[in-house]
């Protein structure tokens, strides 16, 4: 059992998640409170994680932070060493590829809520930005905690933009989907189902705390 | 209690908008303590609210508010004015209450009052508001219930206590308020609204399709046929031409079953 991927691993989805709501946050109320060509594209560029290979989002991410491009130099001069086969370049990468994942149980959850539970608090003097804490944030909670749980085990899950971007570095890069991938080049097929099995766990946990929360005194629903 | 003196206003609308169906063209004043809006359902009057506070734009038009020595304009398309809704000190207990799901009947109430300091004076102030409100509107036995746990008519009157105890602001628009509540009680809370308006100076602007209401209110009243306003006075005139119109299609229906 590779004890330093599974930690590097447990680090990556731990931070990606908080990094990913903090972003997510803003953007799904944005997202979600109106309609037009600009949301449509926002949304639009949000989802196409879904639907490209992860190998390509890799690839360009690669190309871009790299020293090719004046973004990629940018970055390489003030954090002092290249985004790339590094932690924070994972992050990046991660946060992207996660993104639709965070964005879109929050979007669906932010929609649900009537328009007129924000107005009932602006008609009680409350600003756009209180009745999000107030009354928003609140009412989304299974939204909030779908969002959390899916970029968590996204991030665990992921290995296109891993290898890609970060290479397989022990203790930098290297995580447990990338290290049952070398585990099984090396025929070490003991130590590769143990690290399937840690997978396996980490995901039906995760399901498991979306779905038992779901029957919860949902706002909806009633008591 | 505050003891807000006696303060004089003067309100003036002034709204046109097309929407698909809906054509408004209205333009009035407000210079009663209370004043009802009465026309049939679907005629756009929560949308000449909604105007008034600010949710919804009209195509043209202009909000005026004059309250005591303060006047300020809520809304001029003229001059691209459109303060937004929380600054415009106008409260609207909507058709719907939309009563904050995830907190207590008490913790509704005193979202829109100002949080008390941490003093006995200050408290004991808060309180007895609260406790004021609670009264008028018959809700002490609910008061740590959650909304779901309401009846639609128990919501109603925690949504129009909400708007009550945070201040009547500048205007209280009330959208169909007493719908599904028994006469006993509608009428004990119109007398007691009377009371708290004579309080608060400022005017008090009601919505409905219900006659019964209407003289219940003993309010002066705007009638609006077609997205216009056609009459204005004291209910006893403006709603007798109404009746003589419903007499006159009952009587219409009625003629081919004699006949």
């Amino acid at each position: 059992m590779d004890t330093e991927a599974l930690w590097l691993t447990l680090r990556l989805a731990g931070t990606t998640t908080v990094v990913l709501l903090a972003v997510a946050l803003p953007l799904a109320w944005w997202i979600a409170s109106g309609s037009g060509v600009a949301r449509a594209l926002v949304q639009a560029v949000v989802a196409l994680p879904l639907v490209l290979p992860p190998t390509v989002i890799g690839f360009y991410l690669l190309v871009g932070l790299g020293p090719l491009t004046p973004v990629g130099r940018a970055v390489t001069r003030m954090l002092g060493h290249s985004l790339a086969f590094s932690f924070a370049g994972l992050l990046l990468g991660s946060i992207l590829y996660s993104l639709p994942f965070a964005v879109q149980p929050l979007v669906a959850g932010f929609q649900s809520i009537g328009r007129e539970y924000v107005e009932a608090a602006s008609m009680l003097g409350a600003s756009p930005l209180r009745s999000f804490f107030d009354v928003v944030l609140p009412m989304s909670r299974p939204a909030l905690v779908t969002a959390a749980v899916l970029s968590f085990t996204h991030t665990v899950g992921e290995f296109g933009v891993v290898l890609m971007l970060g290479g397989n570095i022990p203790g930098r890069t290297r995580t447990l989907s990338v290290a049952i991938f070398d585990q099984v080049q090396d025929a070490q097929y003991a130590d590769a189902s143990r690290t399937a099995l840690v997978l396996v766990a980490f995901s039906v946990v995760a399901l498991l705390a979306i779905y038992t929360r779901r029957g919860w005194r949902g706002v909806e629903s009633g008591s | 209690m505050s003891q807000a003196p006696e303060t004089s206003f003067h309100h003036e609308v002034e709204l046109s908008h097309r929407t698909g169906p809906l054509s408004l063209d209205v333009r009035f004043e407000l210079t009663k303590p209370w004043t009802v809006l009465f026309a049939p359902s679907g005629a756009g009057k929560s949308t000449i609210l909604r105007m008034i506070a600010g949710l919804a734009a009209p195509n043209t038009g202009r909000v005026a508010l004059r309250y005591g020595e303060q006047k300020v304009v809520l809304t001029d398309t003229s001059r691209r004015i459109m303060i937004p809704p929380h600054l415009r000190a106008v409260r609207l207990v909507a058709q719907r209450p939309a009563l904050f799901p995830n907190r207590s009947v008490i913790l509704n109430l005193q979202y829109g009052m100002p949080t008390p300091e941490r003093n006995r004076q200050s408290l004991d102030k808060h309180f007895a508001l609260l406790d004021s409100v609670v009264e008028l509107c018959r809700i002490s036995p609910l008061l740590y219930k959650m909304p779901s746990q309401l009846s639609g008519g128990e919501s109603q009157r925690v949504a129009i206590a909400r708007a009550i105890a945070a201040g009547f602001g500048r205007l209280l628009m009330l959208d169909e308020p007493f719908t599904g509540m028994d006469g006993v009680l509608r009428d004990e809370l119109i007398a007691g609204l009377k009371e708290w308006q004579a309080k608060q100076g400022a005017p008090i602007l009601m919505v409905t399709h219900d006659i019964g209401e209407v003289f219940a209110t003993g309010a002066e009243v705007m009638r609006m046929e077609n997205g216009r306003i056609v009459a204005v006075g004291p209910a006893e005139i403006v709603l007798a031409a109404e009746r003589e119109r419903l007499l006159g299609l009952l009587g219409r229906t009625a003629d081919p079953l004699q006949g």
